[in-house]
């Protein structure tokens, strides 16, 4: 028979395989949310009085994230602000949208929307159907990356905010060590961690508060706290190297519980070693048409625009 | 025994046999289980949860692949 390791209620909804660990639902909310907030104090996540712009694409991760903020905010630890990002991806992102804003009224929590289009004057599904063709077309998660990361940076000086918030993962930043130390890119790997440490102060710092905390997890969170998430997967995800370590980590997991969490453990020690020798501060220019760092005349996002307004797109 | 399955829109009646635990509902129906979150007659249960006659089985996916 089980019962709830702390409360002995036999109601359970998880057994942990890393920590054999087995919660009821109370008990299972109450651990993840201390678990968070315990992180968050010990990689000083956030310091009093920070503004904190939190990336709200409506998924499961970021509306735990909101959560978890927001009692930062309730108890004027933090000030806090939402962002959501419409990429322009037909028949997917609208719900992502509706999901967030439904989410921030909930708790009164000031929302952004802000989109390629208004910026840009193009969404992803225009450039995907006017490059697809080109030799130079890159994959659409290319271009998300680097036009989300460059809308957080935009936002959070409009803003004023001090932090940026992501809700990347257990399983997103093990797949980040893994892939990185895969194919080489031990540029890329000193930028991994809990908080960004950039000294460029055009950055905003970043900071990952569910970096420890498993997918799986997380889904069972949001349907045990009865959140409203958008649950679906975005169509021009796919085949891509990041999915296939993802499912390897998964396969891995199965049979080796603490897996994840020895891969992030191990790192984090080397980590200190890994900085020392290959970090380089990129970006040290700023953007001559946005304004934003970067490493030419252009940042990455403006000369993208510039070659598709060259290609005529 | 019957149970019912509901699963995003999809929802239908599965005559099974013997005894079964969510677990083997799942690979039964394919479903690998570190994708989902199963709700037992409304409450959330683990793998291990036995089915029973007339039960309702809501299946949630909560991570998407890529
Ligand atoms: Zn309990
Ligand atoms: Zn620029």
């Amino acid at each position: 028979m089980n019962v709830c390791s702390k409360c002995g209620n036999p109601h359970v909804i998880i057994k942990k395989k890393s920590s054999g660990q087995i919660l009821c639902r109370e008990c299972f909310i109450e651990t993840t949310e201390s678990k968070v907030l315990h992180d968050i104090r010990k990689y000083k996540l956030v310091e009093k009085g920070d503004k904190v712009l939190l990336g709200l694409s409506g998924g499961k991760d970021s509306v735990m994230l909101l959560e978890i903020l927001n009692s930062l905010k309730e108890r004027h630890v933090i000030d806090l602000v939402a962002v959501t990002i419409d990429e322009g991806i037909s028949g997917y992102r609208e719900d992502g949208v509706r999901i967030a804003k439904l989410n921030t009224e909930k708790l009164g929590v000031k929302h952004r929307i802000v989109s390629f289009k208004d910026y840009f004057g193009f969404t992803l599904d225009d450039v995907m159907k006017k490059t697809s063709d080109q030799p130079h077309s890159r994959h659409p998660c290319t271009y998300c990356g680097v036009f989300r990361r460059w809308f957080l940076n935009r936002v959070a000086k409009e803003e004023g905010a001090t932090k940026i918030a992501t809700g990347h993962n257990l399983n997103d930043e093990t797949e980040s060590i893994l892939m990185n130390y895969l194919e080489g890119n031990i540029q890329n790997l000193t930028r991994i961690g809990p908080k960004s440490e950039s000294r460029n102060e055009r950055f905003t710092v970043k900071i990952k508060p569910l970096r420890e905390i498993p997918e799986k997890e997380i889904g069972l969170y949001v349907v045990a706290k009865g959140l409203e998430v958008h649950f679906a997967g975005c169509p021009y995800a796919g085949e891509s190297f990041r999915a296939e370590i993802g499912s390897f980590i998964n396969d891995l997991t199965a049979k080796h519980p603490t897996i994840m969490y020895s891969t992030l453990r191990g790192f984090d020690k080397m980590k200190p070693v890994l900085k020392k020798e290959f970090a380089e501060e990129s970006h040290t220019g700023i953007c001559e048409n946005c304004g934003e760092p970067a490493s030419g005349r252009l940042c990455k996002a403006c000369s993208f625009v510039e070659r598709w307004d060259e290609d005529k797109v | 025994m019957v149970v019912t399955v509901i699963k995003g829109e999809n929802k239908k009646k599965l005559d099974i046999n013997g005894n079964k635990t969510v677990k083997d509902l799942l690979e039964l129906l394919d479903v690998p289980s570190e994708t989902v979150v199963v709700k037992k007659n409304d409450f959330i249960v683990i793998d291990e949860e036995q089915v029973q006659d007339g039960d309702t089985l809501e299946i949630i996916q909560v991570i998407y692949g890529g």
